[in-house]
């Protein structure tokens, strides 16, 4: 067992040393992620002046943005390495070694998580304090991490699912574009679900986006509509579903498996 | 004592996507159904090594060498037929089988290219289940036997590509397999890093048994390396026997280079081709199964006293170029 975490955790080191040279990268996403906060702080705060009517008060929705957005700018977007190794044939080397591809490849993307989710993550805090000048309540910052972490884990998962649909086609983008503007839309990335139409909420239910998005970033207002618990079991419902996915697109993949140049 | 590896009528084909015929109706119907066929690329193929052989495996470009190679390593299913490494079937064992071979696929890369070898390396200790010391002993071995001691610690973008193959190659034999598989270890290479990886992976082979299976277009690998080829064309077997024998079983002709008293010979004997003549020098092409050599030294004596003289075979590449060209699959020689 021991040794079996040791390989695993070998591929996160791998990703964290990775993560750690590509500096570029998450410094693009710090000023990406303080640029949005800015301009979303602002609207709020400027449609709150108009009187217009907001879902709650404009601070907590930008400490909510804060949240989803650190979820999903820390994710890496697994989905286009997995593309690039199958494209240029250098995935018969991870398919070769004794271990599992997606183990291999979801422990990589937790590497990137460890070193992306504290940065972004005191980058949330820095900018959202900055432009609200109000900090929520510890007890809700003990639940967000944690549940954020899952969620970035959980969506990760996601990235790899689509990552292995590159086995048979061509390009993955377009399905990562569509699963990302639905979970744009149904995980409630700029707005607390409860203001979109009912219509829009019932649908949203039947998908893992809440549990990633949403789900994490309601603590951060003042009665929002998930408990712990049920956010948990929704996180846990969606990883099993996941991990099936997972399993059983990757075994359709080793069967069918077609490399270029041979 | 099982052979090293054991292909036993083994097919593999793959579903390809057909070319739409023209006209916006069948490009539209191609859209929304497309057309595919199937392409047989390794068909009944059947042969063995034994352990500690060094074995080319060669063919014209869409042979069926890499697929084989990828079907032994456990990465592709064959369709029928059985195969075996190392007592292993690859495609049911595959994760036990991993921790006997090693590969080495020379158009891709196994090294993390943000990162140095070292770092690959590393993980490779823990994939592999090495113990650390010996892990670490490992590595200094083979750093010192390939010479990349200067390069463990420089990122992999870095490293010019006799460098990268070195460090791939070490990467490959890290957990000491019982195997190799090399797909085209020297393409894109210049002459000396072609000769170091040639010399360094035939001497690894000798000292530790390790037994090779390469496949390669340079004639220069199966002559350095290996001391058996076995010749694949259309998946289907054409060759199987030592390099010599390949030589001399489809060696028609010999070239030969006369320096002559005399500024140019005039030979006219059946079966003789003269390539070039003059300036006290004659080059010839002498068919051995019309003339044989013998006779066309006599005649060349007669004309003129022979100061030196030079008897080639004709060049591997064109021996091949023969056997694809005249062989017909599956009738195999050795």
């Amino acid at each position: 067992m021991t040794r079996l975490v040791a390989k695993y955790a070998a591929f996160s080191r791998v990703a964290i040393a990775r993560a750690c040279r590509e500096r570029g990268d998450v410094y693009g996403r710090i000023v990406f992620f303080a640029v949005i906060l800015g301009v979303f702080s602002s609207l709020w705060q400027a449609a709150a002046e108009a009187g217009l009517p907001t879902a709650t008060e404009p601070r907590a929705l930008v400490w909510y943005l804060a949240v989803t957005e650190w979820i999903v700018l820390s994710t890496p977007q697994i989905h286009l390495d997995i593309q690039e190794a199958i494209r240029a044939g250098d995935v018969v080397y991870r398919l070769g070694r004794p271990v599992s591809y997606v183990g291999a490849e979801l422990a990589g993307a937790v590497g990137v998580l460890a070193v992306r989710m504290p940065l972004l993550g005191l980058t949330a805090f820095l900018c959202a304090f900055a432009f609200t000048g109000w900090i929520p309540p510890a007890r809700a910052f003990a639940i967000v991490v944690p549940f954020g972490l899952a969620a970035a884990a959980l969506l990760a998962a996601l990235h790899v699912w689509i990552g292995l649909l590159a086995f048979w086609l061509h390009d993955v983008s377009p399905v990562y574009w569509v699963c990302q503007k639905l979970m744009f839309v149904l995980g409630g990335l700029m707005l607390p679900l409860e203001v979109y139409p009912g219509v829009i909420q019932r649908i949203a239910a039947l998908t893992p986006f809440p549990a990633l998005l949403a789900g994490p970033a309601s603590f951060m207002l003042a009665g929002g509509g998930v408990t712990p618990a049920t956010l948990a079991r929704d996180l846990a419902i969606w990883g099993g579903v996941t991990a099936a996915g997972l399993g059983w697109t990757f075994r359709r993949a080793a069967r069918d498996v077609t490399i270029n140049g041979g | 004592m099982h052979p090293a590896v054991e292909l036993d009528r083994v097919s593999k084909s793959f579903r390809v996507r057909r070319a739409p015929r023209p006209g916006l109706g069948a490009r539209v119907r191609d859209l929304l159904r497309p057309q595919t066929q199937a392409v047989m690329a390794v068909d009944r193929l059947s042969f063995s090594i034994a352990p500690g052989e060094r074995v080319a495996f060669i063919g014209p470009n869409g042979a069926g060498k890499s697929t084989t190679l990828k079907v032994l390593a456990g990465i592709l299913h064959p369709d029928a037929g059985e195969a075996r490494v190392l007592g292993l079937v690859p495609s049911r064992e595959r994760r036990r089988l991993a921790f006997q071979i090693g590969t080495v696929f020379g158009q891709r890369s196994q090294l993390w290219y943000q990162l140095p070898p070292r770092d690959t390396f590393e993980l490779l200790g823990r994939v592999y289940d090495i113990d650390r010391r010996q892990h670490r002993r490992r590595i200094d071995a083979l750093t010192s036997v390939f010479a990349i001691g200067a390069l463990l610690d420089t990122p992999v973008r870095q490293l010019s590509l006799g460098e990268r193959m070195r460090c791939e190659i070490v990467a490959s034999l890290l957990h000491s397999p019982r195997m190799l598989f090399l797909d085209e270890p020297t393409i894109g290479l210049d002459v000396s890093a072609k000769a170091v990886i040639r010399e360094l992976l035939r001497t690894e082979s000798e000292r530790e048994r390790v037994t090779l299976l390469l496949t390669s277009h340079d004639t220069g690998d199966m002559e350095r390396v290996c001391t058996r080829v076995i010749v694949i064309h259309h998946g289907r077997l054409l060759w199987d026997g030592a390099i010599a024998e390949l030589r001399r079983g489809y060696l028609k002709t010999k070239r030969i280079t006369l320096w002559t008293e005399a500024e140019r010979l005039n030979l006219t004997l059946p079966g003789v081709r003269v390539l070039s003549s003059g300036s006290y020098r004659t080059e010839l092409e002498i068919a051995l199964d019309i003339t044989p050599l013998g006779q066309v030294v006599d005649a060349a004596v007669r004309q003129a006293a022979i100061r030196d003289m030079a008897i080639e075979d004709a060049p591997l590449d064109d021996v091949i170029r023969a056997l694809y060209a005249t062989a017909e699959p599956g009738q195999v020689t050795s």
